[in-house]
């Protein structure tokens, strides 16, 4: 593991919960040698997180970091620095990098750079074929012996069925999540927002939600035909949610994410905000409706979500909306968009965050003593107004200027203060 | 100005009739009505924006709209220079907000600005404080096109409330369309839209509009029948098929004609594809008021200049 906590650490007063182990309390915890532990040395440095609550870390299975290749957008160190501060002990790179991260010696030379970073943990995706083409196929087996935590798209849906099929028969051995982007290209080509009523008034071109209910239906039937295991990133419509719950009812190992911010903007906002390209997303902001249906889903557990983190740099986003590249920073503002789209469900909150994707990745995040110390200490009462990523490269924060609930106010991955609020 | 008219809050751009009251809307055509005397006079010149300087800004090709824009700039006096895409800097790669702000270093007045994608009007008038007059955003609006043809209708039908205009080809994806759709709704008009699926789909109801297949359809009840342009340059993929089947199905010819009301008003923004949305007997026919579309759209282009940088108080019909 990267770095070693040279010192224990005592969190006194903070009231705790774990949802993996469905316990919570009150009290002390203690660090010691990296993990939850019953007693630390008396030494220890005292954490004072009286009214706070220490949760586990948070996890994001897709984050568009852009290192190597788009270093304005985001770095590793940048985006490890955003993550911490949004309370993610971890966060997976997406390989749609320069060079595309399709290769073990890539993924092993990242790895190392990646080594003591100074906030969230970064792990990475490899990409599932060459160059994210969709043509050939990745060098899936030596990324994964290279450490590569799950094998992705990048946001770029493999055109081809017959080579997404064989994509999951041959990494469906190597036992690592696959991550989607459930859409239909085609079908999307030239369309910048949801295609509904929003769209035709602003006369923007639109992205039919039948797209993502193609690309869960692709992929479902992939999963139930090779028996991989696909997490579908950034589901964004009721029924791309209905698609999912349908398969998992059925046995079918399928997860899904939704973003952050889709569960409290919708596709109004673009012309409320007068072409606003921040509002330029991929998946594009859907109807209330659809909003309704995602914030019901996570809080019922039936997704999970993730901070659809793809910062862009002003030169990107400063062009008529239609010529702005798709993203924006997620990672800071993830957890309070979450939580208050929940009406302060803390439980729900970490559950979406922490709990789910973790699980994903196989080493569900837990408070319980042995297990490795990635927590977060929030304030889920606190209230505060979104600025500009402050962390991130970033330019854009849909959520900017928006009263959000809850704060982080520490981060502390593998047993060492990855962000403390008060030092930011 | 019509000084029995309630005043109304001067505007700062003209950006498109979404949202443009009723009562804004018949200020506008009102003052294009009283100014088109200009336009009669042997001197067609009056100094009502002596000083003032107008860019236009074309990142389309253009002929009539520009001209259109030029001329009722020049007919008020003011100054106007203009640039097109081909000329400009965007070829080498510049920005529209960089290409905007060497603009303002002139201290324009304003800008009259074409351009294939929808909001860039918006974007720079909310960015820059000279006023923006959008001359047509990718399919978006087209809003001094609907004041012209609604300015047309006016003057044939005598008010706009009540009536049923019929509006027939690639509904989707005019900005022409969605202009006319938003003031004649605003006026009180119904619209009746007609053409293929792919141009005119069923979810354009929620713009307040019928949708209806055929031309046949819509054309016995119009007291307008407005047809669009093909363009087939800028069509997507698997739109339409042949030309000969759109002419056949939603064309209008002197059949089709014969099913509508003897006085209906047939309207095309142009340029027109003669054989094509209309049979050239049709588009020469004593039913079409093409040539008084252009003409109304001198007038209403300079009623639109006055009204945004006229000085109060001062009336530009007097000269």
């Amino acid at each position: 593991m990267r770095r070693v906590a040279e010192r224990d650490v005592r969190i006194e007063g903070a009231r705790w919960l774990c949802p993996v182990s469905g316990r919570s309390g009150e009290g002390t915890l203690h660090v010691h040698g990296g993990r939850i532990a019953t007693h630390s040395s008396p030494d220890a440095q005292v954490f004072d997180a009286q009214g706070l609550w220490v949760v586990p870390a948070f996890v994001d299975l897709s984050a568009h970091l852009g290192d190597p290749g788009y270093l304005w957008r985001e770095t590793l160190e940048t985006g490890s620095r955003a993550g911490a501060a949004g309370g993610f002990g971890t966060v997976v790179s997406s390989p749609d990098t320069d060079p595309v991260i399709d290769r073990g010696a890539l993924l092993a030379d990242l790895r190392q750079r990646a080594d003591g970073l100074p906030g969230a943990r970064v792990c990475f995706a490899g990409a599932l074929t060459e160059g994210l083409a969709g043509e050939d196929l990745g060098e899936i087996g030596c990324m994964v012996d290279a450490g590569a935590v799950a094998l992705s798209d990048g946001g770029r849906a493999v055109r081809d069925t017959l080579v997404l099929r064989r994509a999951l028969e041959y990494a469906q051995r190597f036992d690592v999540p696959i991550v989607l982007r459930p859409s239909d290209p085609m079908l999307e080509t030239d369309g910048v927002m949801h295609e509904g009523a929003v769209a035709l008034r602003i006369g923007l071109r639109g992205v039919p939600a039948a797209s993502e209910e193609i690309g869960v239906a692709r992929a479902v039937a992939l999963a139930r035909l090779t028996g991989a295991r696909v997490h579908l990133d950034g589901v964004s419509t009721a029924r791309a949610l209905e698609q999912v719950r349908t398969a998992r009812d059925q046995g079918l190992d399928v997860t899904c994410g939704v973003p952050a911010r889709h569960l409290l903007l919708v596709d109004r906002d673009v012309e409320d905000a007068f072409y606003d390209t921040g509002l330029r997303l991929e998946p594009p902001l859907r109807p209330e409706s659809d909003r309704q249906a995602l914030v019901a889903a996570v809080r019922s557990g039936a997704a999970m979500v993730g901070a659809g983190h793809r910062p862009l740099s002003r030169v990107e986003k400063e062009h008529e909306f239609e010529r702005a590249m798709p993203g924006a920073a997620g990672l800071e503002t993830a957890f309070s968009a979450t939580l208050t789209a929940l009406d302060g469900d803390l439980h729900a909150t970490v559950v979406a965050l922490s709990s789910r994707p973790s699980a994903v990745l196989g080493v569900p995040a837990s408070l319980q003593p042995g297990a490795p110390a990635d927590l977060t200490v929030v304030d889920p009462d606190g209230t505060h107004l979104v600025t500009a990523p402050r962390f991130s490269k970033g330019v854009n924060e849909p959520l900017e200027g928006r009263s959000l609930r809850g704060i982080v106010r520490a981060t502390m991955v593998a047993g060492t203060w990855a962000f403390d609020a008060i030092d930011a | 100005m019509d000084t029995a008219s309630p005043r109304l809050k001067r505007r700062k751009d003209m950006l498109g009739l979404r949202g443009v009251s009723r009562a804004e809307i018949t200020q506008i055509l009102d003052t294009a009505a009283r100014i088109r005397g200009v336009n009669r006079r042997r001197v067609k010149k009056v100094p009502t924006l002596r000083g003032r300087t107008v860019v236009s800004a074309f990142f389309e090709n253009s002929t009539r709209t520009r001209m259109s824009f030029d001329l009722a700039a020049k007919r008020l006096s003011a100054d106007v220079l203009g640039f097109s895409a081909s000329s400009s800097s965007t070829k080498k790669g510049e920005s529209l907000m960089d290409t905007a702000r060497n603009i303002d270093a002139w201290r324009p007045d304003a800008l009259i600005i074409r351009h294939p994608m929808a909001g860039a009007p918006h974007m720079l008038a909310r960015a820059f404080g000279w006023s923006v007059i959008n001359a047509g955003d990718g399919i978006h609006e087209h809003p001094t096109q609907a004041l012209l043809d609604m300015l047309t209708m006016r003057d044939h039908l005598g008010t706009l409330e009540g009536r049923t205009v019929a509006i027939v080809g690639d509904v989707l994806h005019s900005r022409v369309a969605r202009s006319n759709i938003f003031g004649l709704t605003t006026m009180g008009a119904k619209v009746v839209v007609a053409g293929p699926g792919t141009m005119c789909p069923p979810r354009m109801a929620s713009l307040g509009v019928e949708v209806r297949h055929r031309v046949d359809e819509v054309l016995e009840d119009a007291d307008v029948v407005m047809m669009l342009r093909v363009q087939r340059e800028r069509l997507g993929r698997a739109v339409m098929t042949e030309v000969a089947e759109y002419a056949r199905l939603y064309g209008l010819d002197l059949d089709r004609m014969a099913k509508a009301r003897p006085d209906v008003l047939v309207m095309h923004p142009g340029p027109i594809n003669r054989g094509v949305e209309m049979s050239p007997d049709v588009a020469d026919g004593d039913r079409s008021v093409v040539l008084e579309q252009v003409s109304n759209g001198l007038a209403v282009r300079m009623a639109l200049l006055y009204m945004l940088l006229g000085e109060e108080g001062h009336d530009a019909t007097r000269g």
